[in-house]
């Protein structure tokens, strides 16, 4: 579980770097993709991962985040850890048997 | 058992809390540790990003590149008539300064800086200057062409992060080159922003100049801050609706200049 929660840290800080370093060039509007916030949705919904995986790397996804924005430190863990809160509820109750 | 149950639920809540509370309280090191040991990453992901676009750009807009290109040649023209005007006027006004006895205004003492990284979500940069080069919080930031980018709210040990004037919190008096119609530039997020405060009755043209004012004492006067793009009267709101585009171009933004005296 360790060896998958280290690769996945550097995977997440691999991608909150490239979001706010390389992804700015190709921003649409003004808007940069949420790199970060939209690999973790996608991981949320891989059953390799098991519930304390996803909810280390969902508050360290975050605590990146929020390191690299101007928001306290504390506002992407929240969100991000709400997300995979409500989807692994979501697939608990209505998809998975 | 419910009882060692609670007192073990509280005791991880107060942990996080507490932890949150001083990550937050250390927040200056911590983030400058963070953009220490990711400076280099951020920098050749910079560099890198900037050269893939500017290779699709110039394959995609081939053909309006040569339109614009067109349109530059003409516009050089008529500038370089312009300049040898203003190198005229330049000669008499020093012989007049010098007659009058009064000294040439000092330029800008700067520091060269390099972006690392861009804040996801608000319109920020981050610079790798900070506290070790003697930057402190305020002191506005301009590109090579003396165009206004920002100013710098937050300073690290050797980073800082700077508030771009499209930022949402961003407001800055400028005026109109060459008018003496004045206006508050507000920024509206997403490289946008706005001029208010202008009265129906002036005349504001698109494609007019904007350029900073000596009010607030933050930025220098006279330092190019956008273009006019779109103007909205109405008889019903007391000031106009209009829509500036910054001059500087986030995505060539590499180089930047902090003034630190002026």
């Amino acid at each position: 579980m360790i060896k998958k929660i280290l690769s996945l840290v550097l995977l997440f800080y691999f991608l909150s770097l490239l979001q706010t370093s390389f992804l700015v060039h190709f921003s649409v509007g003004g808007r940069v993709l949420n790199l970060v916030l939209i690999s973790l949705i996608i991981l949320n919904f891989i059953r390799y991962f098991n519930n304390e995986v996803l909810i280390t790397i969902s508050f360290i996804a975050g605590l990146f985040l929020d390191i690299f924005s101007n928001h306290f430190i504390g506002f992407w863990v929240a969100i991000l850890l709400g997300i995979t809160f409500f989807i692994r509820f979501i697939l608990k109750r209505y998809v998975q048997i | 058992m419910i009882y060692i149950f609670k007192k073990k639920f509280i005791i991880k809540v107060i942990f996080i809390v507490l932890f949150f509370v001083l990550l937050n309280l250390y927040q200056k090191e911590v983030r400058n540790f963070f953009y220490s040991i990711s400076s280099f990453f951020q920098k050749s992901f910079w560099f890198i990003g900037k050269e893939i676009n500017n290779g699709i750009q110039s394959i995609v807009f081939l053909h309006k590149n040569q339109r614009e290109n067109q349109e530059l040649k003409i516009l050089i023209q008529e500038l370089l008539s312009k300049t040898a005007i203003i190198s005229n006027l330049e000669d008499e006004n020093k012989t007049l300064r010098e007659a009058l006895g009064v000294g040439l205004q000092k330029d800008f003492k700067l520091v060269f800086a390099q972006v690392v990284g861009k804040d996801i979500s608000q319109d920020y940069l981050i610079i790798n200057k900070g506290a070790k080069d003697k930057i402190v919080s305020n002191l506005p930031i301009i590109t090579e062409q003396k165009i206004l980018v920002g100013r710098i709210t937050d300073v690290y040990d050797s980073f800082s992060r700077v508030e771009l004037i499209t930022n949402k919190k961003s407001s800055l008096e400028a005026k109109i080159q060459g008018k003496e119609i004045k206006g508050l530039v507000k920024g509206k997020n997403n490289l946008r922003m706005t001029l208010d405060l202008v009265p129906q009755y002036e005349e504001v043209k698109e494609g007019d100049f904007l350029q900073t004012t000596s009010t607030g004492n933050i930025f220098p006067k006279g330092i190019l801050v956008g273009l006019i793009k779109e103007v909205q009267k109405s008889d019903v709101e007391p000031f106009q609706k209009i829509e500036v585009q910054p001059f500087f171009n986030l995505k060539q933004l590499d180089n930047i200049f902090i003034i630190t005296e002026f």
